[in-house]
């Protein structure tokens, strides 16, 4: 410390509490006893401090904490929040979804498709078997064709081909082909009214 | 440091009353006497008090325990008393009922002494630092904390409201 300049606040209150280590707090006695400014603060601060120490604790009367028991009202729960996710997760988590979207619509279109054809009455293909829906229960779920001839020969030219085809109530029912490879098989028949139900895979 | 609240907050955070009161029967005398010093009237204390520990059950769910839960709640407690004393600077003072408790007139006998009219006059930031250490025995960084300034200037404020206190308790001696 220079001679003849001040301790600050936080020097004197540390000598009052003693919080000082021994060379600093003989320096701030040594200033002490020759400046009657701050030894003055230093016994006013004392003063104070004792004053405060004798203030006695206080309790909070009873009907008080009674009443805060009973006002309490319903703690509301905080919604657990939710942790932004990063791209890469993001990217994990649309994939997946934009597959199943990606195929959904390929089969949207392909039923439409084949709602138009039906709408249209007929064929498709340039007078190969055509397609219709809502024939029966089994149309919304199996894809229906029309072809030319008799239910007999359209199944057996399809066995021919390969297919797994049987004759049942005048339609012919095809299993484990699509569509289109029925559509095929059949474009040189021409259009007709035997009902060919596709059953997929 | 651990925080011998912990395991009660972590309950009451869940909705547990019954350790919510445990945290109130625990903290309720001691942020009473903070309330009562620093607003200087037991009506307002009790009030505040309330209010700060209705504050704290709906503020549980947010607490992270960054802090003592019990720094936390006096901060809480610090700004009731703050609302308290601004809402009655707006409200015409009620009519002084006589105390029927003899604890209650304990307290209003306490509130009627001389330290405490010095202590009404203290700057505010002074006179909530120097509750807070000399009638709480709250630690520099706990104050820190809760005033949300460093420990030099909790320090020094300490040092000039008790220099204050004593002025104006020495006028009061000299005027009486």
């Amino acid at each position: 410390m220079v001679a003849g300049t001040h301790p600050d606040d936080i020097d004197l209150f540390d000598y009052v509490e003693e919080d000082l280590p021994q060379p600093r707090r003989a320096e701030i006695q040594a200033h002490l006893s020759a400046c009657s400014v701050c030894s003055e603060q230093v016994s006013r601060v004392e003063a104070g401090r004792d004053a405060l120490r004798g203030a006695q604790f206080m309790h909070l009367p009873e009907r008080r904490g009674e009443a805060i028991f009973m006002n309490l009202p319903t703690q509301v729960r905080e919604p657990r929040r939710r942790r932004a996710l990063t791209p890469k997760q993001l990217i994990a988590v649309l994939t997946p979804v934009i597959a199943v979207a990606a195929v959904i619509g390929v089969l949207v279109n392909t039923n439409s498709n084949s709602g138009s054809s039906s709408a249209a009455g007929e064929t498709s293909g340039g007078g190969a078997a055509g397609t219709r829906s809502g024939a029966n229960p089994e149309a919304a779920q199996a894809a229906t064709l029309f072809a030319g001839g008799t239910a007999t020969d359209v199944a057996a030219e399809l066995r021919r081909k390969g297919f797994r085809a049987d004759v049942q109530r005048d339609q012919v029912v095809v299993k484990g082909a699509t569509q289109k490879q029925v559509r095929e098989a059949l474009a040189d028949r021409g259009a007709g009214d035997v009902q060919i139900v596709v059953k997929g895979r | 440091m651990e925080d011998p609240d912990a395991p009660l907050v972590a309950r009451a955070r869940r909705g547990d009353r019954w350790a919510f009161e445990q945290l109130v029967e625990r903290h309720q005398h001691r942020l009473f006497t903070l309330a009562a010093r620093t607003l200087g009237s037991a009506d307002d204390a009790a009030d505040a008090v309330q209010e700060a520990f209705i504050r704290a059950w709906l503020g549980l769910p947010r607490f992270r325990g960054g802090s003592l839960f019990s720094t936390w709640l006096y901060r809480i407690g610090l700004n009731a008393a703050h609302d308290q004393r601004a809402k009655r600077r707006t409200e015409p003072l009620d009519e002084v009922r006589e105390p029927a408790d003899p604890k209650d007139a304990f307290i209003a006998s306490e509130l009627s002494t001389s330290l405490q009219a010095a202590l009404n006059e203290l700057d505010e930031d002074y006179r909530v630092a120097v509750v807070l250490f000399d009638v709480l025995g709250c630690s520099y960084s706990e104050i820190s904390a809760l005033t949300e300034v460093p420990e030099g200037t909790v320090k020094s404020r300490i040092f000039r409201g008790r220099r204050q206190l004593a002025g104006l308790l020495g006028t009061r001696t000299a005027e009486e």
